[in-house]
């Protein structure tokens, strides 16, 4: 039972408000036809799963209805950031 | 029922008991008298019940071995019926008037066990028994199971409904303190002290932990007029919470704790008011663990006799409850603390035969207190044998090396009823271990201690390997200051002085677990390590001679620590035994790591209110009760009650549809639509949302006009459908299937606040707002013209996907003119808190076309007839709109590539034999396939055959006088009017013709009647 | 115009109910005690409001239009009279009006407000249940995660109101400092929420009225 700030209440809420959204910064291409099959199996099909530094987007879904991202560590579970949509993360992976 | 009062060990009232209050209870259907105060445990001591089990795998006779919730032997079953509760610790259990227990294992029964007598049980089961006889061959796993299940015994499931109720409660708190012995109850007092929102849990029934049993003072005062003082001091502040027979049993992420509180079971089986057991759902800022410790007995050979104990238990049994479980003690030790029980033993009459120290001339303060009282101190030596069989009879000693590796001399026998044993102390690091932290192991306490967490808890006392009182009553005070300073409340000052304690001068322990034995461990009798799975050093070292050495496999192959006890007592001994067979330290070894829960928690517990018709909520349209009253059938439909249908007296289901359906082709139908999800759309870019989300295109519907539409993910799958109003300028409504409205309205989200901020645009939903009321079949005009004076309904002036807003029986409601049927059909929407009225006055205005209220059965035939299809029923997320023969949906001119478009050109996607929406015909008109068979092509092919499709919906249609079905079918398309078949599990075969999915009226001319 | 005797309020059917624990409902009265109250507000006018709250000009004009500023920080709502106005997101807004009517109130604000916002009426979808007793908090304890020791922190005109989970469905929870707490639940689970009060509340007596 995660304990999830999130940015747009400004307080840290249970995680049963929250649905998970999957790994964070997943851009849509901007012109889907212009991409092989492969490229397009990328962006569709592929993500990474990382061992430590995580981002990923959560859903305040019985709260403000807002997306946001958390960079949240795999192995521990400690979540080091929430950051609004848009924002990158101010802890990554390099850096740990 | 035989009769015994005799409590022949009871020596009066202990610090926790009355002997003046009496009460009556039986055990394996014997009648004994305990005393108010005690636990069953101790109430069968008192009555000198020895025998409380069998093994689990060698069936030999065990009797009580500790006094809480490490006790691996004395496992019950309370009461029978509905209220039994199976599994218990009778150490844990407090005595109440008519309580009756059995022991779980022991079958026939404890004194006379049959396994026991055959004996062979135990040559069978050799360690790693399960995986080299029972995995193979696996069919038989399930003869074996239910053999050892009876044989062993693992207590019997209540098979009535629990009639008791069970509650949670979601706590918040600045600081939660686990245990409420010495540290714990000092730290929850500086913690309260500075302000700080403190809950402090015990698992036993007075706070006080080991001073409960002590015989020291505090300030002067004795223990327990110290621990009195200081709960009544907890007591007096507001911001305290105390929580006694609470157990946490579980750490888990962020600081969450569960903590299991038992309310009622002290009364009796089932409570008389209120919820027998509590869950708490702790959220804590900061967290103190005073756990405490286990003693760790001495592993020796036979040491699983009754009337061998854990030292500090036999003086908790004397202290606490007054009882004396034996008469001749022979003490057996590798430290100072052990003297303890020697003291209180010669304190209360009995007979001290000889303290037994694997150590050399030892001389700490507690020994030599016991030399003074003449006892005899026999050094360096170890008990390496007890001798009797339901009962000690005496011990073999014997002089041992200096490591206590190996007998040096010859054994000699004491005769005694009682060996109390202690190898020192494991502190309870098992809440610490649940956070992940890696338990440490130190040389210095001869133990494990808790590892770094990431959590925001600290530990204090014993469970931290601290044993002195006065310094775990400072360590405990300094804990409870910084855990309320770091949840933002006082400055970490402390406010109480530490009592003043009495302090012993300890020598060192030695760090010793197996006692040598004459014999080799594989060749000496049995030395437990475990005694719930009879797990012994010669079954440890012999998985190590197997080649296992990490100690997880090692657990698993002995199944060290897997009892209900979860080796509380054993696994430390196992891990040290392993070690040395490994010829490594312990702490090169490591340990298992401990998970929730700590102790077990019922069922009950953890489902609290959520049973019955609270298991998940229902939830109602306006028109509930209507339906209720008129005798519906109900399906679920995610959380929403629907009528399936409506049945009239004597009907059954296949009547009471064929009905609705006829009534809706020939003269009209009711059907309460409310459940659809619905959501309004706001702001200047909506249209170009709408149609980046939809597969066909919204940009130039005019208000006042609907459109069906699609919605892909991007992977190209169908996932939901549904018609989208245009309200106004910029103002849309957009509907969804049932089941699909909040994962709709959730990708609407999605795409708006991530991938195009830029779009302005609003979505709300009004799914509950509107209760919507569909009247169809070609009377459906009439109907509403006699409510509905203000719309002109002629087909020139509200076309088929118009809609128009008016006023229906009296109140304001938006008219939709779109069929899921193929009929005339208005789908009436009102604000819900009119929705009965409106739908009651439709009714009524029906009443004279014999207006039938038909449910979601009836909706499906209607609609299959007709091909439409329900998403989640014939598409599975795996089906494109090409599929579903829906090319036509798709907006071939849209600037914008939708969402999942560029997956429809996947070469997956575009392959000939994709699965396709095609209807099917029954050869038998009364045949109705199943729905979810499998279709083939050729009956006659061998199992396996080849699958080419499968039944998503089938049906009797009364209006086609015939059985109709959809389905999916490989390149179904290209194979109208072939026949397939669908081989059933019954070994019938159905065949049927591949025809058009449209069966009814495929011009689609009904809806435009006049 | 439609009349209202007719109206049903989602709680309607539960009204007059009532659970305590070794009290026969049938020997029910007014005199027994109920350690929670539940009362249901009349039919009122719900909307939810979104709109830019940087906009200065769109929160004076509906300050304007409800007598009500609208609350710009998370988890706060303002009451007046009968009107509230609730933080449901950065944009977004709850607005009720005991027994206020919902079309003009939206007439009113659309009149005044312009730019990109959007104002739906919720009425029917949605009701107003206020609890009160001796043990409100503990009845709130069993029905949300929600630490309700933090609506407690209400500034002077403002109180704490915050959207969460209640037993298996969601509220918004306020707390009124008057001792007593607002939900507003939605209509389709007002049964469910309803029936899980009553049973909650059933060690200390619960009861709802209409």
């Amino acid at each position: 039972m995660l304990l999830i700030h999130c940015p747009h209440c400004r307080e840290a809420r249970e995680e049963e408000e929250y649905s998970y959204r999957g790994e964070a910064h997943i851009v849509r291409p901007l012109a889907p036809e212009s991409l092989s099959d492969e490229e397009w199996g990328d962006y569709l099909f592929f993500r990474s799963n990382p061992k430590g530094i995580h981002h990923e987007m959560w859903y305040h879904a019985v709260g403000c209805r807002r997306y946001f991202n958390v960079t949240r560590d795999t192995l521990t579970y400690e979540i080091l950031e929430s950051y609004l949509i848009g924002q990158q993360p101010a802890v990554t992976g390099a850096t740990s | 029922m035989s009769r015994s009062i005799m409590q022949k060990n009871r020596l009066g009232s202990g610090a926790c008991t009355d002997a003046s209050k009496r009460i009556d209870f039986s055990f394996n259907g014997k009648a004994y008298q305990g005393v108010a105060g005690d636990t069953l445990a101790s109430a069968l001591l008192a009555n000198g019940v020895d025998v409380v089990g069998r093994s689990f795998k060698y069936a030999r006779p065990r009797g009580i071995v500790g006094h809480g919730a490490e006790e691996p032997n004395a496992i019950i079953q309370l009461g029978s019926g509905a209220a039994t509760v199976p599994n218990l610790k009778a150490t844990q259990v407090e005595l109440y008037a008519g309580l009756e227990a059995f022991s779980v294992n022991g079958w026939p029964s404890v004194d006379f066990d049959l396994m026991g007598v055959i004996g062979a049980f135990g040559r069978l089961m050799p360690p790693g028994f399960y995986y080299k006889t029972f995995m193979y061959p696996k069919k038989l796993w399930m003869t074996y199971e239910h053999f050892i299940r009876k044989a062993a015994g693992l207590g019997a499931t209540p098979v009535e409904r629990d009639p008791d109720t069970y509650d949670k409660l979601n706590q918040h708190c600045d600081v939660l303190v686990v245990g409420a012995g010495p540290a714990g109850l000092v730290a929850a007092r500086e913690a309260a002290r500075a302000g700080a929102r403190v809950i402090i849990a015990d698992e036993q029934s007075q706070f006080g932990g080991s001073l409960l049993a002590s015989t020291q003072t505090l300030d002067g005062i004795a223990a327990t007029d110290w621990v009195a003082q200081l709960v009544a001091e907890l007591q007096g502040f507001d911001n305290v919470q105390l929580l006694p027979r609470s157990t946490v049993f579980g750490y888990y992420d962020h600081n969450f704790l569960a903590i299991l509180e038992r309310r009622t079971d002290h009364l009796g089986l089932t409570a008389d008011q209120g919820a027998r057991q509590r869950l708490h759902r702790v959220r804590a800022k900061q967290v103190v663990l005073a756990t405490g410790a286990f003693e760790r007995p001495l592993v020796f050979a036979h040491n699983d006799i009754p009337g061998v104990m854990s030292a500090c238990s036999v003086s908790t049994y004397i202290n606490r409850y007054g009882v004396l479980p034996g008469n001749k003690l022979v003490l057996v030790t590798t430290n100072d603390s052990a003297y303890q029980t020697a003291l209180d033993w010669h304190q209360a009459g009995r007979q001290v035969v000889a303290v037994v120290d694997t150590r050399t001339d030892p001389q700490g303060d507690s020994v030599n207190a016991v030399k003074a009282l003449g006892i005899d101190v026999i050094d360096g030596h170890a008990v390496i044998e007890a001798q009797g069989s339901k009962r000690v009879k005496g011990a073999l000693v014997a002089p041992i090396n200096a490591d206590g590796t190996a007998v040096t001399g010859s054994a000699r026998g004491l005769n005694c009823d009682l060996i109390a044993s202690s190898g020192g102390w494991s502190p309870a690091i098992h809440l610490s271990s649940h956070t992940g932290a890696k338990p440490q192991w130190d040389e210095q306490i001869v133990g494990f201690r808790p590892g770094e967490s990431k959590q925001q808890e600290r530990s204090a006392g014993a469970c931290r390997g601290t044993y002195s009182l006065a310094a775990c009553l400072a360590e405990g005070g300094n804990a409870g200051a910084e855990a309320a300073k770091l949840a933002g409340c006082g400055d970490g000052t402390i406010h109480f002085a530490a009592p003043v304690c009495q302090e012993y001068a300890q020598q060192p322990q030695q760090a010793l677990f197996l006692l040598p034995h004459t014999q080799s461990t594989s060749r000496a009798p049995s030395q437990f390590v475990d005694f719930q799975l009879d797990v012994t050093a010669g079954g440890v070292e012999l998985a190590v001679r197997e080649g296992f050495e990490s100690v997880e496999h090692v657990k698993r192959y002995t199944a060290l620590g897997f009892g209900t006890d979860q080796g509380k007592l054993g696994n430390i001994n196992g891990m040290a035994i392993l070690a040395n067979a490994l010829g490594q330290s312990i702490a090169e070894t490591g340990t298992t790591i401990f998970r929730p829960s700590y102790t077990p928690s019922t069922f009950g517990a953890l489902a609290g209110r959520d049973v019955n018709q609270l298991f998940d909520p229902e939830r109602y349209t306006a028109m509930h009760r209507w339906h209720v009253e008129q005798g519906a059938e109900f399906e679920n439909v995610g959380q929403w009650k629907r009528p399936w249908y409506f049945p009239q007296s004597g009907e059954t289901m296949f009547d009471a549809v064929n009905r609705e359906g006829l009534a809706v082709r020939n003269s009209v139908g009711i059907l309460d639509a409310s459940t659809l999800g619905k959501i309004d759309i706001q702001g200047p870019d909506a249209a170009e949302f709408i149609t980046r989300i939809y597969t066909n295109s919204y940009l130039k519907l005019a208000p006042g006009k609907c459109r069906y539409g699609v919605m892909l993910k991007e992977d190209g799958m169908i996932f939901d459908d549904g018609v989208c109003a245009c309200l106004g300028d910029n103002h849309y409504l957009m509907f969804t299937t049932t089941g699909g409205a909040a994962g709709v309205l959730a990708w609407l989200e999605l795409w708006q606040q991530t991938e195009w901020p830029e779009l302005q645009v609003y979505f709300t939903s009004v799914t509950d707002h509107w209760t919507t009321a569909t009247v169809s079949g070609p009377n459906a005009r009439k109907v509403i013209a006699k409510v509905c004076a203000d719309i002109d309904l002629s087909n020139q002036a509200f076309g088929f996907m118009d809609w128009r807003d008016g006023t229906v029986a009296g109140v304001k409601a938006r008219v939709f003119r779109i069929s899921f049927t193929g009929e005339l059909s208005y789908e009436v929407n009102v604000p819900a808190h009119h929705g009965r009225h409106v739908w009651e006055q439709l009714m009524e205005a029906g009443a004279e076309f014999d207006i039938t209220p038909y449910g979601t059965e009836t909706m499906h035939v209607l609609r299959a007839e007709k091909g439409f299809i329900i998403v989640g029923q014939d598409t599975d997320g795996s089906m494109t709109p090409s599929d579903m023969n829906m090319d036509w949906v798709l907006g071939k001119n849209k600037t914008f590539s939708y969402l999942g478009k560029r997956s429809l050109e996947r070469s997956d996607t575009t392959r000939d034999n994709r699965k396709q929406l095609v209807g099917l015909k029954t050869l038998v008109a009364t045949e109705v396939i199943p729905e979810g068979a499998q279709i083939v092509f050729d009956s006659k092919q061998k199992i396996p055959m080849s699958m080419q499709g499968h039944v998503t919906s089938s049906y009797y249609s009364a209006c086609l006088g015939h059985s109709i079905a959809l389905a999916v079918v490989k390149g179904g398309l290209n194979r109208l009017g072939q026949i397939v078949y669908c081989p059933l599990a019954d070994g019938r075969i159905i065949a049927a013709e591949i025809v058009s999915s449209v069966f009814y009226d495929p011009k689609g001319e009904r809806h435009h009647v006049e | 115009m439609s009349s209202n005797s007719h109206v049903q309020t989602p709680l309607h059917y539960l009204h007059g109910a009532f659970n305590k624990t070794g009290v026969d409902r049938a020997l029910f009265n007014d005199q027994v005690d109920c350690g929670v109250v539940i009362k249901e507000a009349p039919l009122s006018a719900h909307l939810n409001l979104r709109g830019d709250a940087e906009d200065s000009a769109f929160c004076a004009a509906v300050a304007a239009v409800l007598g009500v500023a609208l609350p710009r920080e998370p988890g706060f709502c303002n009451h007046h009279q009968s009107a509230s106005i609730y933080w449901l997101g950065p944009s977004e807004w709850c607005v009720i009006t005991i027994d206020g009517d919902a079309a003009a109130i939206e007439a009113a604000l659309r009149e005044k407000l312009s730019g990109h916002i959007s104002i739906v009426d919720v009425s029917g979808g949605q009701t107003l249940i206020n609890l009160r007793g001796a043990n409100v908090e503990t009845l709130l304890k069993k029905s949300t995660v929600y630490d309700c020791q933090a609506l407690a922190a209400a500034k002077p005109g403002q109180c704490r109101a915050v959207q969460t989970t209640f037993a298996k469905a969601s509220a918004i929870i306020s707390n009124r400092c008057d001792g007593s707490y607002d939900l507003v639940i939605r209509r389709s689970f007002a049964d469910y929420i309803g029936q899980w009060l009553l049973d909650a509340g059933a060690e200390f007596g619960c009861r709802i009225e209409g």
